[in-house]
């Protein structure tokens, strides 16, 4: 009797806030064409996203997106890793490479669009290089950090079992350090994430989720950009939660 | 060694005229391989439905035609379609220039004198076009009646673009400068967004302004119809420099596709045929219909690839604006902005001399 | 026995120093080196190179040569590959002309208000979020969907809504700002040992108290940590924001120079919003420290 009531109350918690903006929203629609404009009527946003999936038009678009954001951030973060690892390697390559990547990181990263679209054109390969580089930073970050703190006592038994510099670096170091390299990866997924919406925004016309916003909003079709502008963020969710949920397999797996 | 007896020297002069073709030949096969891989082409585009990539435009034509991808074919050369986003279309282009990632590209007057005055060179292959209009918008509640209501207010214009110039045409008219009005340099989506909102008195734009008028959310009070035919922004195929000088071969193939783009285009059915690729597109036939209604330019004329002294006088006008809005920093002598010879050449080589007669 | 004559494997031992000063006390002695008998070896040039104080700025400084290089050997046309000097003379005009400061200013005072208000709610909202479970069951979903919305993706919406003037520029940074600060707090409060909590308990703090003198002070170091991020995010988003939509501001000098095709001024632009933000990081940090050190007493 009561466990139902309290599990329902449970479940539907969440919803309530929802419900609520939603119906601010049908009210604010209703106050007259400019403000139609922009909140749009929940009847076409339902009858837009039918249109959307009708002709396949957002998967396809949701799908040029996330494997754009996904190569990118494969790219970005193997790099991060490799840099990373180096520079707690080396300490040479710690002091030549770290100024210059917390000078570099400062800049706003829509900052350099105008740089890369200068020097990279504006085309695929600009936009891979802004959510590589957005994907890069974090990650050398993490590395970096992750594997100078590695416990000392395991650097000793690499140096009692005569385990040369590879394979410290192989078999002791690299474990170790993981859980710090995927936190780090789990972060630059976020941003790189966002990354591929600015380049999509700023760059040339590809199919892409932003180009949908984009096209929408120059056709004057505000359902779309609502539309859009709640897909992006559901995607965003649904990463985020996929390498958090995976991450900590992985680091659970590791320490057992 | 003793002078050669007459016939041999005869013989030997004979000799080399039979080898000149053959050298010659082999020069030749040198310089043809000297072209590029391929030949790259700027154009305005839209992302279709479908994902496909959709150009706007004479382009899109001659995309269509499959003439000119045919004949570089022949020469071993790619035609290589660049999709540019129409909202940084000046900004997009003028880098692919500078990076030197495109040969060729259709885009606007203003963009192509700011680029040149910046040190680039490009220089103007086939004129003609479209001719867009530009319409001056006000919020639907609004009580301006014209451009002299909007003194002192803020006008949404993007900067750099094309229409700044016929904006700026409009203003002088009424007797205004850019600062009797406070400009808010806003990309098109920023500037429909500021006019429905109110925030913004008036947005200055291209055919999105019929947008506007449906949501009811603005109104329409100038059109750049009425007006005299160099107010209008003109948006044509521009070449770099050195890739003329380089490969004029090229060069012609191009130019000559274009006047056979610009043929067909005002031949039957034309200017359906250009309506149905604008609807394919992304465009709503209602607004490519109303972008036309009641405009005082010739469908013919539009699409003359002329180099008349009105286009020039345009240009030159054009570059004296800049400077004086501060778009340059040193005046640009536009009398070498032009490459006539390759559409002169087209029209000689497809009898065309007569369809255009040059005013 | 005679510490002045030593037989050669003596002297070789390198006994003859140290009976000389353990014949002589009172002199301060280094330390005698461990391997006092082998001579060290020379440090190698790298080695000496580490240990100066200022070779962090061996790279920076490495890649302003290339870069003075590249342009004498005009290696890119000169729109694309902008030379150094040119840069610091744009610099230099904007400057002068106030064009600059104007500029900095506005982009400066937008990021404080709205970085301000975010904040502030921020906190207000993490902790009401974390200290009522029930609060923070009605809102949570809601709250993880609308912090994943891209500032750069809301900007038209937001123009529609609040105009074309400051306030919608105030407004974004503010909703970027805000859902980092309130995580942060919302997780600190969560992660609150319960210790505490019990002491207090104990104590027999009223509700209030408990509040004011345990749960504030503890969460101060981790809400510290979220706002210098919360900052760092907010200026980025500023410039993004001014980038697309703005009359003025250090992002819309850059938009503009770009469409003027002045990389000049792009990278004057570039590289003071780098260090704004260096600045801002660094200056917040020291913020950090002194209120840490205040803390751990």
């Amino acid at each position: 009797m009561k466990p139902i009531w309290q599990a329902a109350g449970a479940a539907l918690r969440p919803l309530v806030l929802p419900a609520i903006l939603l119906l601010a929203w049908q009210w604010a629609s209703g106050r007259g064409a400019s403000a139609a404009y922009v909140f749009v009527p929940l009847e076409q946003l339902w009858t837009g996203l039918q249109e959307l999936l009708a002709d396949g038009t957002l998967a396809l678009h949701v799908a040029a997106s996330l494997e754009r954001a996904l190569t990118g951030l494969v790219c970005g973060a193997l790099l991060g890793i490799a840099t990373g690892a180096l520079m707690a390697q080396s300490r040479v390559a710690e002091r030549l490479v770290g100024p210059l990547y917390h000078t570099v990181r400062q800049v706003p990263l829509l900052g350099l669009v105008p740089l890369i679209a200068l020097w990279a054109g504006s085309g695929e390969f600009a936009k891979l290089l802004i959510i590589g580089i957005a994907a890069f930073y974090p990650t050398v970050l993490n590395t970096f950090e992750g594997m100078r703190q590695v416990d000392v006592r395991y650097r000793e038994v690499g140096a009692m079992l005569t385990l040369t510099r590879a394979q410290t670096f192989r078999r002791v170091l690299l474990p170790a350090a993981l859980p710090d390299i995927i936190t780090g990866v789990t972060h630059a997924q976020v941003f790189a994430w966002l990354a591929c919406l600015g380049g999509e925004l700023l760059f040339a016309a590809a199919p892409g989720i932003g180009a949908l916003l984009l096209t929408s909003e120059q056709n004057g079709r505000m359902d779309v950009v609502l539309l859009s502008v709640l897909v992006i963020s559901l995607l965003a969710l649904v990463l985020n939660l996929l390498f958090t949920r995976v991450a900590r397999l992985l680091v659970r797996g590791r320490s057992a | 060694m003793p002078v050669p007896p007459f016939s041999q020297r005869r013989r030997l002069v004979g000799l080399s005229a039979a080898l000149m073709p053959v050298l010659l030949s082999a020069t030749k096969v040198r310089a043809a391989e000297l072209l590029p891989s391929a030949l790259r082409i700027a154009a305005v585009s839209r992302t279709g439905p479908s994902g496909k990539t959709l150009f706007a435009g004479s382009s899109a034509l001659v995309q269509e035609q499959g003439w000119l991808a045919a004949e570089l074919g022949k020469l071993g050369v790619k035609l290589q379609w660049v999709p540019v986003t129409t909202n940084s279309v000046a900004v997009q282009v003028n880098e692919a220039f500078a990076n030197k990632s495109i040969d060729f590209a259709q885009y606007g007057d203003l963009p192509s004198i700011i680029a040149n005055a910046s040190g680039l060179r490009t220089q103007l292959v086939v004129p003609g076009g479209s001719m867009n209009n530009t319409y001056l918008v006000v919020p639907a509640d609004s009580n301006a009646r014209s451009i002299k209501d909007l003194k002192g207010k803020k006008i949404a214009l993007h900067r750099g673009r094309p229409w700044e110039f016929p904006f700026s045409r409009l203003l002088a008219a009424n007797g205004m400068t850019h600062k009797d009005v406070r400009i808010l340099n806003l990309n098109p989506q920023a500037g429909a967004s500021a006019v429905a909102s109110g925030s913004a008195d008036a947005f200055f734009t291209l055919s999105d302004a019929f947008l506007l008028e449906d949501k009811r959310v603005g109104k329409i009070i100038w059109s750049s119809k009425a007006a005299p035919q160099d107010w209008k922004m003109r948006a044509e195929l521009w070449g770099d420099s050195a890739f003329l000088q380089k490969h004029p071969r090229l060069a012609q193939l191009v130019a000559t596709a274009y006047v056979k783009a610009h043929q067909s285009v005002v031949g039957e059915n034309g200017r359906e045929n250009y309506i149905r690729h604008e609807v394919a597109a992304g465009q709503s036939r209602s607004l490519v219909e109303r972008e036309w209604e009641g405009d005082n330019t010739d469908w013919n004329t539009r699409w003359a690839p002329l180099f008349t002294p009105e286009l020039r006088a345009h240009y030159a006008a054009g570059a004296a604006y800049a400077r004086q809005a501060r778009l340059i920093g040193r005046p640009l002598d536009t009398s070498k902005l032009y490459a006539p010879q390759f559409v002169e050449q087209a029209l000689a080589q497809l009898k065309l001399q007569n369809l255009w007669a040059s005013r | 026995m005679n510490p002045g004559v030593l037989s050669a494997g003596a002297r070789g031992l390198g006994l003859a120093e140290h009976a000389r000063k353990v014949a002589q006390p009172g002199r301060p002695e280094s330390p005698a080196p461990a391997q006092a008998t082998r001579p060290r070896p020379a440090r190698s040039l790298v080695e000496r190179w580490l240990d100066w104080r200022w070779s962090a700025w061996t790279s920076p400084l490495l890649v302003l040569a290339l870069w003075v290089a590249a342009t004498e050997q005009a290696l890119a046309p000169e729109q694309i590959l902008v030379p150094p000097w040119q840069v610091l003379v744009s610099g230099w005009e904007l400057a002068e002309s106030g064009e600059l400061g104007e500029h900095v200013w506005i982009s400066l005072s937008r990021l404080l208000s709205g970085f301000g208000f975010g904040s502030v709610l921020g906190v207000a909202f993490g902790l009401a979020v974390g200290l009522s479970s029930r609060l923070d069951a009605y809102t949570a979903p809601t709250f993880q969907v609308l912090r994943q919305i891209p500032s750069v993706a809301l900007i038209p919406l937001f123009i529609l809504v609040f105009g074309i003037g400051e306030t919608f520029k105030v407004v974004i940074v503010a909703k970027a700002s805000f859902f980092i600060v309130a995580l942060a707090v919302h997780d600190a409060v969560k992660n609150l040992p319960v210790r505490y909590l019990e002491v207090a308990a104990m104590l027999r703090f009223s509700r209030l108290q408990v509040i004011r003198r345990v749960v504030l002070p503890a969460i101060v170091p981790a809400t510290l940590t979220g706002v210098r991020i919360a900052l760092g995010r907010s200026w980025m988003v500023l410039v993004g924001a001014e980038l697309l939509a703005a009359e003025d501001g250090l992002g819309q000098m850059m938009e503009m120079a770009r469409q003027m095709f002045r990389l000049d001024v792009v990278m004057v632009g570039v590289m003071l919003t780098g260090v704004i933000g260096l600045v801002l990081d660094r200056s917040f940090r020291l913020l950090e420290g002194y209120l840490m050190r205040w803390q751990r007493r």
